[in-house]
């Protein structure tokens, strides 16, 4: 008994790595523009940025790693990694299991995102195809308000319902309006979004243990130094160029 | 006990689940099956073109990971959506994971059934063949006669254990191809529940025990049909559970 | 980048396209894809060489060992059998975490620290191990190695009961204990009749690598993925349609090379255990 504890004692120095101030942070890498891994193989992206720029006025050192979005809580809550950054709204489901900081990014209402042929009576959907990512706020939105008329597909990735609203397999897709907008400017005119914006959730925040009270307290006070001094909104600006209204944290 | 009322709760939680996997296991075996003598005849066929089709159709649905087959032909699914299937009005039917789930299950049995049955088919008396030739039976008289029953007879516990593999690579459906509605397998229904409360024994456990308990059954089932494929053979033969009855068949 | 090196004649010849073609399937995003083909083939070594052990050991047990041995044995073989592997894929490495991590809190935690921690896990806080990659890696190895370890015992328990008595009975004859007998004769006879089963197993476990994505592991597969996804935003890279399943059939085609170079080195370990006996050849299905 005694050596097998010795060897766990032994694994465990191994694999833990530079234990003092030095976090890991779960990302999916594969949701533009707030994650994903550009053309050299590194991550990048809205959450990234502001993940580094946190970290470093927080005074720890910080990596990011990846993990997909089916797995990402419960591997939190088994202390693979520290946080989450990966556009997770905050909601009072979320809340039983994990923390959340502030919320690092302006309100940002869902919307529906189309082909541009397609006509939707958006005060009467029925009949229609619609697709979410699975265990997003958006698909317990739809599967709650259209059910019953019209079927529902959920996704394991963002990039998979994209590809099935252009290969015409879905009809309407709903999502973060912050990337449905990047998603329209660039389709050059293939997709529209002109349905009703819908806000749920309470902001996107980064995920945290319940248990890690203290590194949420050291989080939230580098995202309110960020947001007095414009480093927030420098981000935004960069990331989300079609978001209009800016700048939202400046005084 | 709190224990037992869990498990309790828990199966009649899964048991819808189970039935999508039994409608996909199911529902790629009848074709599959036809698909394979065909595949296993080319196989033996003298002619060239016949039997070099049928060996590359085996050799690369046998020799590639199914969880990647499915992910590939729904991909080349969609990018066929606008050009072909819509205009034929057939993509609701296409792309719909029961029926494309159930294809591409078919399209990997073939293949392995297929190299079951051409193993039987090598393994045929070739004295019962020649008697039936010299006879005067054609062709067809001497396969319905002869080479079929004996196929059958010899493959059967290879292919019992191809259909429970079958039945337990359903699993992989709904990993790849997206989910309509609340239409979910044990895997994905398991999933679900375990994001609610981490408990990983109790529904990836109770999915495992549908897993074998289904297996077990077709196991079973297949018994018996053997039976009666035997009744007319000397000893009594009973299907066991071991390997090295079978053609050494492995899992995919 | 690596189109920067090619010499400007061969950069006119091949004509801007081809160039840039090059350049992307050789940009850093293709080369961590082709780099982690390691990954995929690091677990599959592992896997087999575990799928091995457990099997010639499960195999063993199942004949030859003392009575509650034997049904342990039998249960992993049959359970293990009935069940997808993509499940225990899923299952093993969380449940060996949490595993591991109880047994380390039994001596680690003191009262007053699982006082604190009531209902929550891991038990108490200095309980909890972080694996890293490699540590995820080697543990895909091990449930792989698991779970085909009872396809292997089933293989090789037939194998030992096709070598032929006389050669054991000889042995015996000679005044070779049990354990020699086993070792020299018995064991080493047996390799010639499992090998065009393992040959089989070891083709599934090649394709069950296919899942180690699934575990978060960035193999071949799921760079693959990440790689054909389409792609909007220009800051992220080339903006593209849906290419995946140009990457899916790359995938296949990788597969498909893997079971090839298989067969051949089977087949040539299947002739070198032959050499010298006179019976005929067992062809690999």
């Amino acid at each position: 008994m005694k050596t097998l504890v010795l060897a766990i004692a032994a694994i465990a120095a191994l694999t833990a790595g530079a234990h003092a101030q030095s976090y890991k942070i779960a990302t999916e890498g594969s949701y533009p523009p707030y994650n994903f891994t550009d053309d050299s193989g590194k991550l990048g992206g809205y959450d990234i940025d502001v993940g580094t720029e946190m970290c470093k006025r927080a005074g720890v050192e910080c990596t990011f790693i990846t993990n997909d979005w089916d797995s990402i809580i419960p591997n939190l809550l088994a202390n693979n990694y520290d946080a989450i950054m990966d556009d997770m709204s905050i909601t009072d489901e979320r809340k039983q299991t994990i923390a959340f900081t502030d919320p690092y990014f302006p309100p940002d209402p869902s919307t529906y995102l189309t082909l541009s042929t397609t006509k939707v009576d958006y005060a009467n959907i029925k009949g229609m195809k619609l697709g979410a990512q699975k265990a997003t706020i958006q698909a317990g939105y739809l599967d709650q308000n259209f059910k019953a008329d019209n079927t529902i597909l959920t996704y394991d990735t963002q990039d998979q319902e994209m590809a099935d609203l252009n290969a015409g397999n879905l009809d309407i897709i709903f999502l973060d309006g912050s990337v449905v907008a990047e998603a329209v400017a660039a389709s050059g005119g293939k997709l529209k979004a002109d349905g009703p914006e819908i806000l749920i959730g309470d902001g996107v925040g980064v995920g945290m243990r319940q248990s890690d009270a203290d590194l949420t307290k050291k989080f939230d006070t580098a995202l309110a130094a960020m947001k007095a001094d414009g480093a927030l909104d420098a981000l935004i600006a960069k990331y989300f160029p079609e978001k209009a209204g800016g700048p939202f944290y400046k005084k | 006990m709190n224990l037992i009322e869990t498990l309790l709760a828990e199966i009649v939680r899964m048991a819808p689940a189970a039935l999508f996997n039994i409608y996909f296991a199911f529902a790629a075996i009848p074709v599959g099956f036809l698909l394979a003598i065909v595949f296993a005849l080319g196989k033996n066929a003298r002619n060239p073109l016949l039997n070099r089709l049928s060996r590359i159709y085996i050799y690369f649905f046998r020799g590639s990971p199914f969880f990647i087959q499915l992910f590939a032909f729904y991909s080349l699914a969609l990018a066929f959506n606008v050009s072909t299937w819509k205009p034929l009005g057939i993509d609701w039917l296409v792309l719909n994971p029961l029926f494309l789930g159930p294809a591409i299950l078919m399209l990997n049995t073939t293949a392995y059934t297929a190299e079951i049955f051409y193993g039987a088919l090598i393994t045929v008396p070739r004295g019962e063949v020649e008697a039936a030739r010299a006879y005067g039976m054609t062709r067809g008289q001497r396969f319905r006669s002869v080479t079929w029953p004996n196929l059958i007879r010899l493959a059967w516990p290879a292919y019992t254990n191809e259909v429970v593999f079958l039945f337990q690579t359903t699993a992989l459906v709904y990993f790849t191809l997206p989910v309509i509605g609340d239409q979910r397998d044990l895997m994905n229904t398991a999933e679900v529940l375990f994001q609610k409360d981490y408990n990983v024994f109790l529904h990836f456990g109770v999915a495992a025990g549908y897993f074998l308990a289904i297996s077990l059954a077709i196991f079973f089932l297949f018994g018996l049909i053997y039976r009666r494929l035997m009744r007319h053979m000397p000893q009594q033969a009973t299907m066991r559970f071991s390997w090295q009855r079978l053609f050494g068949q492995a899992p995919q | 980048m690596l189109v920067d090196w090619l010499p400007q004649g061969l950069k006119d010849i091949l004509g801007p396209d081809v160039i840039f073609w090059l350049g992307y399937i050789t940009n850093g995003k293709h080369l961590n894809w082709y780099a982690s083909v390691q990954y995929t083939l690091a677990a599959m070594l592992l896997g087999g060489a575990v799928a091995l052990v457990v099997g010639v050991l499960a195999a063993a047990a199942r004949n030859n060992g003392p009575r509650p041995l034997r049904w342990l044995a039998a249960g992993y073989i049959n359970i293990v059998r009935g069940v997808p592997d993509v499940l225990f894929f899923l299952f093993f490495p969380l449940a060996f975490e949490q595993g591991l991590e109880w047994l380390y809190s039994l001596q680690v935690c003191t009262a007053d620290t699982l006082a604190l921690n009531v209902g929550k896990w891991p038990p108490c806080p200095a309980a909890n191990l972080s694996f890293n990659s490699v540590a995820y890696l080697v543990l895909a190895g091990v449930s792989l190695g698991i779970v085909y370890g009872a396809f292997i015992a089933s293989v090789v328990a037939g194998a030992l009961q096709s070598v032929p008595q006389g050669q054991l009975e000889a042995a015996r004859a000679y005044g070779m204990s049990r354990i020699e007998v086993l070792r020299r004769v018995h064991i080493r006879q047996m390799w010639v009749y499992a090998l065009p089963g393992i040959a089989n197993v070891w083709m599934s476990i090649v394709k069950a690598t296919a899942l180690l994505s699934l575990l978060q592991i960035f193999d071949f597969v799921a760079w693959a993925q990440r790689l054909g996804a389409s792609n909007f935003s220009k800051a992220a890279g080339l903006v593209h349609d849906d290419w995946r399943w140009r990457y899916y059939l790359v995938l296949l085609v990788f597969y498909v090379l893997v079971t090839f170079v298989s067969e051949k080195i089977f087949s040539a370990i299947g002739s070198r255990l032959r050499r010298g006996m006179p019976m005929a050849e067992q062809g690999l299905t």
